[in-house]
């Protein structure tokens, strides 16, 4: 019996300790009640969100549209990238969209959108996108959601610190991210203090239709140019970048460019330069760089090679640029509403410096400074600081701003949003996202009038959240709700690409200026066929055009012949439909392109070379109409040399008049 | 020269097989979660061996400045089979030689190893969230990264917890049935007079 | 010679949506429609003169070129939709016009425009034609039907 009593006490001491243990471990992250959330996203079927989300895409080189806050997606926007889905970057008019220097580059890294704005709100004209690999900056128009209008930056490493907009759409900013030697040099990497320099190009655009075009180009010293915004009311005129790698370091970036406690924020003067500039002291450079522009009248693009810059350096012109010490690596720069706090998010930094507009002024005429780098004087840290936020969270990223004198601030290590009031600089609120997030939006949040509402995180890692696919997933995007003094989580949603940043916009600014067709009237493209009675076939040597009409159902001409092995044929398509939302789509069996994609009164043209004699069907791939799969025809090709007749016709059997 | 009861012989046999659960289970384990890994790093460390997911931690780590965790880094693992082997030994001869003096120094080198144990999982717990790489990318003023010794610590965004894993409970296990078969032993003995 | 015609166009008749719902369409449409054989739609009356407006004619040609042609033969032949021939003696020409610019009205609510879907089993399209123009185009048909 006592043995028995024994082991019994020696069994429960162990389960004891055991249970003490396991009491010690923590519980993985905790499922997050949100009470009516749902009842805040829903927008019931045939209503419409309140507000368009812009998108960066990221690698995928588009932009992605999407309702808030329903998280549904509307549509993507192809921009650097070919898309086959509508033959963007496929068909014969839209391909010279994507020229370069490089020649035809079919992709791009796409960071950032800025949306125009006017007094430093919204007014609903463009998208502005930037291409961070081979660097280039996009205009989209938000009329008809295409990109209308491509410039490639030249002397750029790499266009990160952009399109970030003057609070008039004035100018564009377009930073290199790697300093480079400039004019394609052939000098030893480890030259990098010596030859390397950055390059910040200040790109003008027409208020009226907003054709871009690079005005000048500030020359730098050489470091890594981050993000940038640009000032605005008081601070209008001026313009901030975050600098890293101030080390001027060329291998193993990680380790050698986190070395100082402190980097720069870069404030530039741009109206002082914009003065230099006319007064004719900007240098003539020679370079290489393609502009693309769209017209919607020819449906066409063109590609055109321009080859001078102007260039100031700065390094000549003391008073257009100050380096402000900021705590190490800073990412976001970000410039609140009222244009008088410029805060920087060193993302290496246990702290958050926040500047103040005026007190840089007060020390740019006080001379307060604490030195200088390559001659550019560097303002004395606490000379520029309102205040700095401590103990934010771990990886500061980017901040954006509501209506409420209120900073939101990605956390990437830590995974949250932190909320934060930008004058005294008090912590409010902290929300766990899922996980790690890059950028944030709130509606308006880079403006003087920032809609507030809501705030957007958009992750990096995704993990568990939805239904796994495999290895590849998903982006991960939360919505929460910010009308209140706490953030409060609604919504998962899914995005395509990855996305950076990104804004959005109330949709009454937008919707009632949404294009709905082309006119035909209007039609100025070479090859439309106006109506049936246009539509036809020529031969030009070994090029065959084939002016075609679709309307629902049918395709005129649809049966073609007279085309030989070796000649090259164009499709182009022009669809007669006036009415909304009645796309025709046009395929051929073995096209190596793609198909393409015909709105309403607009013509696209598909070339196609055909590799074998025999008869091969075409036809309409949008689902146009009950009699959408009769909505076909057959081309004949003839072996080379071959006398078929060329003839073409619709509705006409043969043997009857 | 006390000789052992039956069943304490028992026991004892009981407590040193217990022990050679070690050479096959891990010992202990450090979790760790962070809002990013919501599953949750796992690294547990057998008789001879750190398991799991170590080259994520080292990687997450050396942001911050802390070493790798390799094998090479434990000469422990060089002569903790032997010490293991060696107390299973006397354990099992503790039984055969039948006197109590032999069960209580049996214990008694139980207890002295597990508290080695944890002073030498501090020594190097201690070296490896305070000796950092003056080099690393983020440095946090004042900050260490030292892993708990026992239960659960936050570091940075990364909440950390460290107790015995499977071979670990076994091994208290067996301590218990040592120490527990001490005072069978000596109640029994009171009893009589 | 344009001021002679007179189109009345009554702004405050201009119809729903269709999916705005509410109401009984097709009781709507009679209390609506004085005259059922004019259509559903924004032309109440058209004045035709004689002899026809040669300015009109040309526009109505190349607008039908363009944006009918594809559907609509001049003859009596039914290829898309039915041939022109003859249509402005088989049909008001209110019911014409109101066909042209308010074709998704006409074909949800008026009996006629109904017989001709079930007939072609094709939804005519919205050609974004303005009243002017079709108004153009309606000369050209009494042109086709020999009219002079």
């Amino acid at each position: 019996m006592k043995t028995r009593t024994t082991i019994f006490k020696m069994l429960a001491l162990l389960i004891g300790t055991a249970a003490v243990f396991s009491s010690c471990k923590p519980k993985g992250p905790a499922d997050v009640a949100m009470g009516d959330a749902a009842s805040k996203v829903y927008v019931a079927p045939g209503k419409y969100d309140e507000f368009y989300n812009i998108v960066s895409g990221g690698f995928n080189g588009q932009i992605a549209v999407y309702g808030i806050p329903s998280g549904r997606l509307f549509k993507i926007l192809p921009v650097f990238s070919v898309f086959p889905e509508s033959g963007y970057g496929y068909s014969e008019e839209t391909k010279p969209m994507l020229n370069t220097s490089h020649g035809f580059v079919p992709w791009d890294d796409l960071h950032h959108i800025a949306l125009s704005t006017t007094k430093g709100e919204h007014d609903g004209r463009w998208i502005f996108a930037n291409g961070n690999n081979t660097p280039r900056v996009a205009r989209v128009s938000f009329k008809s959601f295409r990109t209308e209008e491509i410039l490639e930056i030249p002397n750029s490493g790499g266009n990160h610190s952009s399109p970030f907009i003057t609070e008039n759409t004035e100018y564009l900013v377009a930073g290199t991210r790697f300093s480079i030697p400039m004019d394609n040099k052939d000098v030893p990497i480890s030259s990098y203090k010596e030859n390397f320099k950055g390059s910040i190009s200040f790109v003008k655009i027409d208020p009226v239709n907003g054709h871009m075009n690079i005005a000048f180009q500030l020359r730098t010293p050489g470091f890594n140019y981050d993000l940038s915004r640009a000032g605005k009311g008081p601070s209008h005129g001026w313009f901030f970048f975050s600098c890293y790698n101030t080390e001027q370091a060329y291998t193993l970036l990680e380790v050698n460019a986190s070395q100082k406690d402190k980097d720069f924020i870069m404030a530039v003067n741009w109206k002082k330069a914009e003065e230099y500039i006319a007064q004719g002291k900007g240098k003539t450079e020679k370079v290489r760089y393609a502009h693309n522009t769209y017209d919607d009248k020819t449906h066409s693009a063109t590609s055109k090679m321009e080859n001078e810059v102007l260039v100031l350096d700065v390094s000549e012109f003391p008073d257009i640029v100050y380096f402000i010490p900021c705590a190490k690596s800073p990412h976001g720069c970000d410039v609140d509403p009222t244009g008088e706090y410029i805060v920087g998010s060193g993302k290496l930094a246990a702290m958050m410096p926040v500047f103040s507009f005026t007190k840089i002024q007060n020390a740019i005429a006080n001379k307060d400074y604490e030195g200088d780098f390559n001659g550019i004087p560097v303002i004395k840290y606490e000379a520029a600081l309102h205040g700095e936020v401590k103990k934010p969270g771990l990886g500061p990223l980017h901040t954006e701003f509501d209506e409420k004198g209120n900073a939101y601030t990605s956390m990437f290590v830590s995974s949250e949003i932190v909320k934060w009031n930008v004058k005294t600089l008090e912590i409010l609120d902290r929300v766990p996202t899922y996980y790690s997030i890059g950028h944030l939006s709130v509606p308006g949040g880079p403006t003087a009038k920032p809609h507030g509402k809501y705030v957007i995180a958009y992750n990096k890692i995704t993990k568990d959240r939805y239904l796994p696919t495999g290895p590849e997933l998903s982006q991960s995007a939360q919505l929460y709700d910010i009308s209140g003094d706490k953030m409060r989580l609604l919504l998962d949603f899914p995005t395509v690409g990855e996305p950076h940043y990104a804004e959005a916009i109330p949709a009454s600014m937008i919707t009632p200026t949404s294009t709905k067709i082309y006119k035909i009237e209007e039609n100025e493209h070479q090859y439309a066929a106006k109506g049936e009675a246009q539509a036809k076939v020529e031969r030009k040597g070994n090029e065959i055009h084939v002016y075609m009409t679709a309307i629902r159902s049918h395709l005129t001409p649809d049966n073609i012949e007279g085309v030989r092995l070796g000649d090259e044929v164009f499709f182009h398509v022009t669809n007669l439909e006036q009415d909304w939302d009645v796309p025709h789509g046009f395929a051929i069996k073995g096209a190596a392109n793609a198909e393409i994609l015909i709105m309403p009164g607009e013509t696209q043209t598909l070339k196609w070379k055909p590799l074998t004699t025999g008869v091969v069907p075409f036809y309409c791939t949008d689902f146009c109409s009950a009699l959408h799969q009769e909505m076909s025809g057959y081309i004949r090709i003839s072996p080379a040399g071959s006398n078929t007749p060329l003839k073409f016709s619709t509705g006409k059997i043969e043997g009857q008049p | 020269m006390k000789k052992l009861k039956p069943l304490s012989r028992i026991l004892i046999i009981l407590s040193a097989v217990l022990m050679v659960s070690g050479y096959f289970l891990p010992l202990w384990q450090i979790l760790m979660w962070a809002p990013q890994y919501p599953e949750g790093l796992d690294m547990q460390i057998w008789i001879n061996d750190i398991k799991g997911d170590v080259k994520i931690i080292s990687a997450l780590n050396h942001y911050i400045g802390m070493r790798h965790i390799e094998v090479s880094m434990f000469p422990e693992f060089q002569y903790m089979i032997y010490i293991v082997g060696f107390l299973i030994a006397f354990g099992l001869l503790a039984s055969l030689v039948n006197r109590r003096f032999m069960l209580v120094t049996f214990t008694t080198l139980i207890i002295a190893c597990a508290l080695a144990a944890l002073v030498d999982f501090y020594l190097w717990g201690y070296d490896y969230g305070h000796n950092l790489d003056p080099t690393a990318p983020i440095i946090v003023p004042g900050m260490s990264y030292q892993p708990p010794l026992i239960g659960t610590k936050q570091l940075l965004n990364f909440t950390a917890f460290s107790g015995p894993d499977i071979g670990g409970w076994i091994f208290i296990a067996s301590g218990i049935l040592a120490i527990g078969t001490v005072v069978f032993e000596f109640k029994r003995f009171h009893n009589k007079i | 010679m344009l001021s002679l015609i007179s189109l009345t166009m009554l702004a405050a008749c201009a119809p729903d949506r269709p999916n705005a719902g509410g109401g009984d369409p097709a009781k709507t449409a009679v209390e609506e429609i004085a005259d059922p054989t004019k259509g559903l739609g924004q032309i109440k009356s058209v004045t035709l003169n004689t002899p026809l407006e040669q300015e009109r004619i040309g526009r109505g040609k190349a607008i039908y070129d363009m944006k009918c042609s594809a559907c609509h033969k001049l003859t009596d032949q039914r290829v898309v939709g039915p041939g022109w021939k003859d249509v402005t003696k088989k049909r008001k020409p209110e019911w014409i016009m109101n066909m042209i610019t308010n074709v998704d009205m006409m074909l949800d609510e008026d009996p006629e425009a109904q017989k001709l879907l079930e007939l072609c089993l094709m939804r005519m399209p919205n050609q974004n034609v303005s009243l002017g123009d079709a108004r153009d185009i309606l000369e050209f048909m009494r042109e086709n039907d020999g009219e002079k």
